[in-house]
């Protein structure tokens, strides 16, 4: 496998229209997890071209989702997609669904929960 | 102060000032200190910077022109909206980073056990129900090469232009 010529080809496909992410920045965010040493540039292509297609099928999916009022795309789509579909199960965490403070306490009264400590 | 009217390129290279401005979340380290010193720890002992993954986001810029071109041309996106998904883009590239790999561990660690050669892990294998959607199962066949029996462990994601339905093993001499 030649490297040199892998190389090449990936330089070429990030300067042309092909790919709009810094590749540089998801090698970055690829690394932080634990164990990985070091990457592929062939992986590091093809996880730079999936992560486009990503936000493609996540913004697609939710704005088709949404409430329909504007035409505008609303974070409460993206919860709602999210908490819907299970190929996003893995974003429950990091979107949760937005509440008003006094929506969540007037829940509080109706259902009392015992404080613990986490 | 918009993140989409700023260049690309200088927000390519570092974390953007006016991304951080507008947010609420601040950045741990700065730009090159970061990088700097991850390059340090490489060829060392493999330690990681004090990085918390979370604060590491693709340029929102990018991530916006994307979207764009990806809904209907009448389409607008709320701001929060693009700064969320800035977010969920960094989970998926460590969603699919680690997966795989944990699989990989735990065959590795088998094959140990016994004296047998690993196969490779397929991305889809290690995604199992949760990411194996069309749109990413045709993109993603791979390939893992084993470990040279050292600490060192390297991933490799190879593409197949002939459909190879299992994996490749490829041997480092």
């Amino acid at each position: 496998m030649s490297s040199n010529n892998v190389e090449e080809k990936v330089n070429h496909a990030s300067n042309s229209k092909g790919i709009s992410l810094p590749m540089t920045r998801v090698k970055l965010i690829m690394k932080s997890s634990p164990d990985v040493s070091s990457i592929n540039q062939e992986a590091l292509l093809l996880t730079t071209k999936a992560t486009e297609l990503f936000v493609q099928h996540l913004a697609l999916s939710s704005f088709n989702n949404g409430s329909g009022k504007d035409q505008t795309l609303l974070y409460s789509d993206l919860a709602n997609t999210v908490e819907e579909k299970e190929t996003f199960q893995f974003l429950t965490d990091i979107l949760p669904k937005k509440i008003l403070v006094r929506d969540y306490l007037k829940l509080l009264e109706e259902n009392p929960i015992e404080e613990a400590d986490n | 102060m918009d993140g989409d009217s700023s260049t690309t390129d200088a927000s390519q290279l570092g974390m953007s000032g006016e991304y951080m401005a507008g947010s609420h979340y601040v950045l741990q380290s700065q730009d090159d200190d970061g990088d700097e010193s991850l390059h340090d720890h490489e060829e060392g002992n493999g330690s990681k910077e004090n990085f918390r993954e979370q604060d590491i986001y693709l340029p929102i810029a990018n991530v916006a022109r994307i979207m764009k071109n990806a809904v209907p041309q009448t389409g607008k996106i709320a701001k929060d909206a693009k700064e969320c998904v800035q977010e969920c883009v960094s989970e998926f590239i460590s969603f699919i980073t680690s997966e795989p790999l944990k699989l990989y561990l735990q065959k590795f660690r088998e094959a140990m056990k016994g004296e047998k050669g690993i196969g490779g892990v397929s991305v889809t294998e290690g995604l199992g129900e949760e990411l194996t959607d069309d749109s990413f199962a045709n993109q993603l066949p791979a390939g893992i090469i084993t470990a040279d029996g050292q600490q060192q462990n390297v991933m490799v994601y190879t593409t197949s232009y002939q459909q190879i339905p299992g994996v490749q093993q490829i041997q480092f001499s």
